[in-house]
C-alpha cells in the first residue's frame, strides 16, 4: 500500500550565511546581542580583541529580543556600519 | 496525486507504521492512522478550494502547509472530516505575524499551542465544551489539537532538540484543544469580543498548560477571582517578567454565572483581575534584572511598595467560559508578550 509523506515541500530555501572574510584587517566588528544571560558578555569578549586586531575601534553592540526577529532598523544599521557580525549565542 | 509524495508501506499494521515513523523521524510517539489516498480524499471531501492551496509557510523548516498536507496530518491524528475546517483555520492563525510561530517553535520554554473552538462548529464537529473539555475522551478535541501538533512536527520541523529547543516540553504539546461553552456562558461569545463575528471561529495561542482554580465556597465573585489573581502572579511564569503578556482565564459556567448574577460583565472580570493580580516593585526587582520588558509607564515606577499589575492592560486578560458543572476554573499563563493569540473565522464547508 502507499501512504502520503506528512512533511511536504520546503517553500523557501534556508538563508545562507555570507562567506567569511579572509582578511580581518580594516573590518568593522559588530555584535548582535539577543539579551540572553551571558550572550552579550561572551560575544563582546570575543569581539573586542578582534576589533583591536582589525584596528577599527570598539565593536558596535546592538540588541534584539531573543524570541523575535531583529528589527529591520537594527539590521540596516549593522549593514551600514559593520563588516562582520557576531551573533547566535544564547545563555 | 503526486507519486513523489507517497511512500510504500508493507502493510497497515501498527508495527509497520511505527517502523516507518521511526525511520523517517516522524510522529508524536503515539500510534497514527495511515494517511492513504482514500482517507486523505475523504478528509478533503468538503473543501471547496484547491487542495494545493498553500495555507501557510511554517517555520523553522519553512514547510509549505498546503490544504492536502494539513489533511494528511489530520488523517494521521485521527480527525473526523467534520473537524478539518478547524484544523485549516488554526494553521492560518498560526501563520499570522503577531503569533511569532518561529519563536513559539524554537524557544527553550515549554509553550504549547492552545486551540480553542467557538461557535456552531462546536456542535457540528462533535467537540466537547462540557465536562473535562481539556481532557481525554472526545475524538474532536483530542484529534484537532493533535493534528496541529503533527503539522508543527512534520511540516514546520519542530522536532524536540532540532526545530524545538524546549528544555522540558509539556504534555499539552501532544494535543491542546478545548471548546468554548457558549450556551452556558452569561456573556457574548469570545470571538465577538475579539471582533470576529463569523458563525464559527478558532483561537490559537502560545500558552502553558492550565492551572486549576478551585473555589466551591465563595458566594461572591470577588474571592473566586482573588484566587485567580493569586495564580496569575506566580513569579515563575513568563508573564511575570514580560509585563504586556496575555493570560487566558477559562471560567467554569458556575463561576461565570456567579459573577454575572451580581451584574459583572466580562470586562468587569478583566478589570478586577487587572487591579488584583499585582506584584510589588521590590519583589520584581529582586527576581528580574531588567525593566526592559515592562511598558514605559511601569518602568518609571521606582517605589518599592508600588503594586504593579502582572499585565499592562486589562484586555490582555482573555476571559471565556468552558467546562461542565462544578466549581473549577483555570488560569492559563502565556509564553509572554513575544507572541499574541489569534482568533480567526472557520470557513463553513
Amino acid at each position: 500500500m502507499k501512504i502520503f509523506r506528512p512533511d511536504g515541500a520546503i517553500a523557501q530555501p534556508p538563508h545562507t550565511l555570507t562567506p567569511g572574510r579572509r582578511v580581518l584587517a580594516g573590518a568593522r566588528i559588530g555584535v548582535l546581542d539577543n539579551l540572553k544571560p551571558n550572550a552579550g558578555l561572551l560575544m563582546t569578549t570575543v569581539a573586542e580583541p578582534l576589533a583591536e586586531r582589525a584596528g577599527t575601534g570598539a565593536p558596535l553592540v546592538l540588541t534584539k529580543n531573543a524570541a523575535q526577529p531583529a528589527p529591520e532598523e537594527v539590521l540596516d544599521q549593522l549593514r551600514r556600519e559593520v563588516d562582520l557580525v557576531l551573533t547566535g549565542s544564547a545563555d | 496525486m503526486n507519486e513523489s509524495e507517497m511512500l510504500d508501506l508493507v502493510d497497515e499494521s501498527p508495527e509497520a507504521l511505527y517502523a516507518l515513523l521511526a525511520e523517517e523521524g516522524w510522529g508524536d510517539g503515539l500510534p497514527v492512522v495511515a494517511p492513504t489516498e482514500e482517507r486523505v480524499d475523504a478528509m478533503l471531501s468538503g473543501h471547496r478550494g484547491s487542495p494545493d492551496e498553500i495555507l501557510a509557510v511554517l517555520p523553522p523548516r519553512s514547510g509549505a502547509c498546503t490544504v492536502r498536507m494539513a489533511a494528511i496530518n489530520a488523517v494521521m491524528a485521527g480527525c473526523p472530516p467534520a473537524v478539518f475546517p478547524v484544523v485549516v483555520a488554526a494553521v492560518r492563525g498560526l501563520a499570522r505575524p503577531e503569533f511569532n510561530l518561529r519563536g513559539v517553535q524554537a524557544t527553550t520554554h515549554s509553550v504549547a499551542i492552545m486551540v480553542a473552538v467557538h461557535g456552531v462548529i462546536v456542535e457540528r464537529g462533535g467537540y466537547n465544551a462540557g465536562f473535562g473539555t481539556f481532557g481525554p475522551g472526545n475524538r474532536a478535541n483530542a484529534t484537532t489539537g493533535r493534528a496541529v501538533r503533527l503539522i508543527l512536527l512534520h511540516v514546520a520541523g519542530g522536532r524536540p532538540g532540532d526545530g524545538d529547543a524546549s528544555t522540558q516540553g509539556q504534555p499539552a504539546k501532544y494535543t491542546y484543544c478545548f471548546a468554548e461553552n457558549a450556551p452556558a456562558s452569561p456573556w457574548p461569545t469570545y470571538p465577538h469580543c475579539r471582533g470576529v463575528d463569523s458563525p464559527s471561529a478558532v483561537t490559537v495561542a502560545g500558552m502553558e498548560g492550565p492551572h486549576n482554580i478551585h473555589d466551591m465556597w465563595s458566594t461572591h465573585p470577588g474571592p473566586i477571582l482573588e484566587k485567580v489573581a493569586s495564580v496569575m502572579t506566580t513569579l515563575g511564569s513568563n508573564n511575570a517578567v514580560m509585563s504586556e503578556s496575555e493570560f487566558f482565564i477559562v471560567l467554569s459556567p458556575e463561576h461565570a454565572q456567579q459573577a454575572a448574577a451580581e451584574g459583572w460583565s466580562r470586562e468587569d472580570v478583566q478589570l478586577f483581575l487587572y487591579q488584583h493580580a499585582r506584584v510589588s516593585r521590590a519583589l520584581k526587582e529582586r527576581h528580574f534584572a531588567a525593566r526592559g520588558l515592562e511598558p514605559p509607564w511601569m518602568r518609571s515606577t521606582d517605589d518599592p511598595d508600588a503594586m504593579l499589575p502582572i499585565t499592562g492592560r486589562p484586555e490582555d486578560i482573555r476571559v471565556m467560559v468552558a467546562g461542565g458543572p462544578g466549581k473549577h476554573s483555570c488560569v492559563i499563563p502565556s509564553w509572554g508578550s513575544i507572541s499574541r493569540s489569534v482568533t480567526v473565522p472557520v470557513d463553513s464547508w
